[in-house]
């Protein structure tokens, strides 16, 4: 218990920490948000009344105790550019972010466990140089390359997909996963590989272990030494997968706006591009705190597929 | 009939090609989707600064004239043309009687007195106040019948209507506040489409706006415009039809899309579409004018429009493009590509012996992307003896040191109105917004601009306008480079749609075929 209370208060220190650097860096940029609202032509004096308004012109301590404070209490606060409610857009948008990285992230640990496995068990032979060719097809194509090509396929040759855009659940599950499965192919397919080799490689050495020599010698059936092999070799998966789950948030940037869904890390890109600061800020965050849960979570399987490691 | 495997398979297929076709819930009711590929920046017409705003702006509010898709200034909420007074100080305009706005109330002359007096305030900061600061008095006579004094001949007005204000309410702004006239205006607009939903990186929506004055038109009843960043995705919407109409097609495609089955194509040069090499003739080595007349002379327009741009742009070393009545081609020769020119201009300079220097190019593309053609020019400089440093910069910074006059060279795309002196009025007369940016004036040249604002034919403006482009390539204050095309490309059962010289799309008139 005392292991996993450690944990969560390691995260929390490691999102505040962050929270602090990325303040801070995102505070050095040398184009004002005053000049990026106001314009090229705002005099100084307008410019001093914007951050007046915003309290920009506070030390830079205060103006980080505001802003994490109302980060703490869920208020991410408003857009410099336009106004709107941070804390909305990212109600909009995180879901439909989430869902797509969690399709994603379901697709390549369906693939690519499997494919690791039978890969090891059968090393060396045909289904293991194709594995082995899937995962480096997987980790060589760029991730914006493959959902070009999908679209091609799949929505303009094929018509079976859309070519882009987000269908919501209330327009039909079909049409919701029709909008969504082009782009967690894309966004899956490098964590296939990645997994796959990760997998691979783990039930490779349990399978040298002296437990499943005892344990063929002891006559248990094929199965039975798979479900003990698959068990044991699943810690290291665990971990590989859930950095992959919080990397993928990165990823979806590019997917995002390859595919034209309205997700969160679109919405981080149209922040970079409109020097919406605040907003970088804040949705920079949510996605570390994604990070961290992800890897708090892979901990405790960890802990508990390996009971020795709670000990 | 036996189910054989076969049989099944083939009949799901279809099946299910059938449910996955997402071209059939398209057309089902009349909903028109374009793709544009910037965020809209606001929707309040007298703060518009983002030319894909523009697409949903000018659908949802009107002014008195509008510029139709071949440029040419026509009434709208104007009965007719305005009534000029010999001077060009007095605009007498004649009102519809028959507009009402979105909310159902009846336009007339308060709201048009409303909605200028409300832009000119100061206090409002509205982006484009500066461009309508001549007005000097507005005074209604009727309800329809308004008059415009302004404080000296200003012709360029009526191209600024439509691009930098629209007409709303009376008393619409302190009933409703700003914020909802950039992010919701609804009920506030006489346009053809009235404001229902704006999602941010996502879309806009507008519905028909049933009474509205035009008859027959819109022949939609609902328009969304939707928010595709990327090229290749904005051609995939076009080619699956999850959009009829697409803004900015990349160039490399274009030809592609031209012979494309189903899709129509068309592109047409934009006078306001102006893409120029800003030099400080402040600063060395562009305060010699045989250094910047062979750096002009240095760069070949028509290699770098059709390898580059794919002959979506119009090269031209004055600014005016090379198909309008006033280009002045003699200018254009004198300051045009020839590289032998080029050296005998490079040894005429001071800085025949360390000829370089450093030229800003947007380190992100802003209308289109100007950094493979800064990459030609550096070779065609160098092919000459000019070595050019090219440094990668946000356009806001770039902007931010060409209006304090630091910059040496900037690669400049900018969209503006179509009247031909707007852009030289800021860059080469004293107290404009890019005045230090060029370090360059010349009285000459302020005399011509205020003589073109006395007149409004091309009879009288063309040889003004070639004048303009004489002065300006006999000192070569700048590098002219040319004219950004607008082209679109849509789906074929789209009718009477045709690029406009706005670079937006125009949707007002669009039939379903």
């Amino acid at each position: 218990m005392w292991a996993i209370g450690g944990r969560i208060a390691g995260s929390l220190a490691t999102l505040l920490a962050v929270s602090i650097v990325l303040f801070v860096l995102v505070h050095t940029i040398p184009v004002s948000p005053a000049r990026v609202v106001l314009g090229i032509d705002a005099s100084e004096a307008d410019i001093a009344e914007f951050d007046r308004d915003h309290g920009l012109d506070k030390p830079l301590w205060q103006q980080y105790a505001a802003w994490i404070g109302g980060v703490a209490k869920g208020d991410f606060g408003k857009s410099v550019i336009d106004e709107t409610s941070i804390s909305r857009q990212i109600a909009d948008t995180f879901p439909v972010t989430f869902e797509l990285v969690l399709l994603a992230f379901l697709f390549a640990l369906a693939v690519a466990i499997p494919l690791g496995a039978i890969s090891a068990l059968y090393g060396g032979q045909t289904i293991d140089h194709l594995a082995r060719i899937v995962s480096v097809v997987g980790v060589s194509i760029p991730g914006f390359w493959l959902g070009l090509i999908l679209i091609a396929w799949g929505a303009v040759s094929l018509g079976w997909f859309p070519a882009g855009g987000y269908v919501p659940w209330r327009a039909g599950a079909l049409a919701h996963l029709q909008s969504l499965a082009l782009p967690a192919i894309a966004l899956g397919l490098y964590y296939v590989a990645i997994i796959s080799r990760m997998t691979r490689s783990s039930v490779a050495d349990v399978l040298l272990a002296d437990h499943v020599r005892v344990s063929r010698a002891m006559g248990l059936s094929r199965r039975r030494i798979l479900t003990y092999v698959l068990k044991n070799a699943l810690p290291p998966v665990v971990t590989v997968s859930a950095m992959s789950f919080g990397y993928m948030f990165g990823w979806a940037l590019i997917i995002e706006q390859v595919f034209n869904i309205a997700g969160m890390s679109r919405a981080l890109l149209s922040a970079i591009f409109r020097r919406d600061y605040l907003m970088i800020e804040n949705v920079v965050l949510v996605i570390t705190a994604v990070f961290l849960a992800a890897n708090l979570i892979a901990d405790l399987l960890y802990a508990w597929l390996d009971p020795r490691l709670s000990r | 009939m036996s189910l054989t495997r076969r049989s099944f398979l083939g009949t799901s297929a279809v099946a299910g090609i059938s449910l996955f076709d997402p071209n059939i819930v398209l057309g089902a009711d009349k909903t028109l989707t374009i793709a544009l590929p910037n965020n809209p920046s606001t929707l309040d017409p007298m703060q518009i600064s983002n030319h894909d705003s523009m697409a949903v702006s000018n659908v949802v509010f009107e002014n008195l004239l509008e510029v139709d898709l071949d440029g040419n200034v026509v009434p709208s909420l104007a009965h007719k043309m305005p009534e000029i007074s010999d001077d060009q100080t007095i605009f007498k305009f004649d009102l519809r009687d028959d507009v009402v706005f979105h909310d159902g109330s009846k336009f007339s002359a308060e709201d048009v007195k409303y909605s200028y007096e409300y832009m000119l305030d100061p206090k409002n900061k509205s982006a484009r106040r500066t461009l309508f600061a001549p007005i000097q008095e507005i005074a209604i006579e009727s309800p329809t019948r308004i008059i415009f004094k302004m404080k000296h001949p200003y012709r360029p007005w009526f191209q600024y209507m439509t691009k930098f204000m629209g007409i709303f309410p009376k008393g619409s702004r302190e009933k409703l506040g700003d914020d909802a006239f950039k992010n919701a205006p609804v009920g506030v607009g006489t346009g053809p489409g009235a404001f229902v939903e704006w999602k941010q990186n996502d879309y806009l929506e507008v519905k028909k706006h049933a009474n509205y004055w035009r008859k027959g038109v819109p022949a939609w009843d609902r328009m969304v415009a939707k928010i595709v960043t990327e090229d290749a995705a904005r051609v995939a919407y076009l080619m699956t039809n999850q959009a009829q109409i697409i803004s900015a097609p990349p160039p490399r495609e274009f030809e592609r899309l031209k012979t494309a089955p189903g899709i129509s194509t068309g592109s047409k040069v934009a006078v306001g579409g102006m893409w120029f090499m800003q030099t400080n003739t402040k600063r060395a080595p562009f305060d010699d004018v045989n250094f910047r007349k062979a750096v002009s002379c240095a760069i070949d327009r028509k290699r770098i429009a059709k390898d580059v741009f794919y002959g979506l742009m119009d090269p031209s070393a004055v600014p005016a493009p090379t198909t309008v009545s006033y280009h002045n081609a003699d200018a254009d020769k004198a300051v045009g590509y020839d590289p032998a020119k080029a050296k005998d201009h490079l040894a005429k300079s001071k800085y025949a012996s360390n000829a370089e220097f450093e030229l800003l190019v947007p380190s992100t593309p802003y209308l289109f992307d100007a950094a493979d053609a800064s990459v030609v020019m550096q070779s065609q400089l160098a092919a000459v003896g000019i070595k050019m440093k090219i440094t990668a910069m946000e356009m806001p910074q770039i902007l931010q040191r060409d209006i304090a006059g630091t910059q040496v060279a900037s690669l400049l795309p900018l969209m503006g109105p179509s009247d031909p002196t707007f852009i030289i009025q800021i860059c080469y007369t004293a107290d404009q917004l890019m005045s230090k940016s060029s370090g360059w004036t010349s009285p000459a040249l302020d005399e011509a601009i205020k003589e073109s604002y006395k007149y409004q034919d091309a009879a009288r403006l063309d040889p003004i306008y070639k004048k303009i482009q004489a002065i300006l390539a006999e000192d070569c204050p700048n590098i002219w480079l040319g004219f950004v095309g607008v082209s679109n490309a849509w789906r074929s059962e789209i009718k009477n749609f045709k690029p406009n010289t706005g670079l937006t799309i125009w949707t007002r008139d669009v039939q379903f075929g």
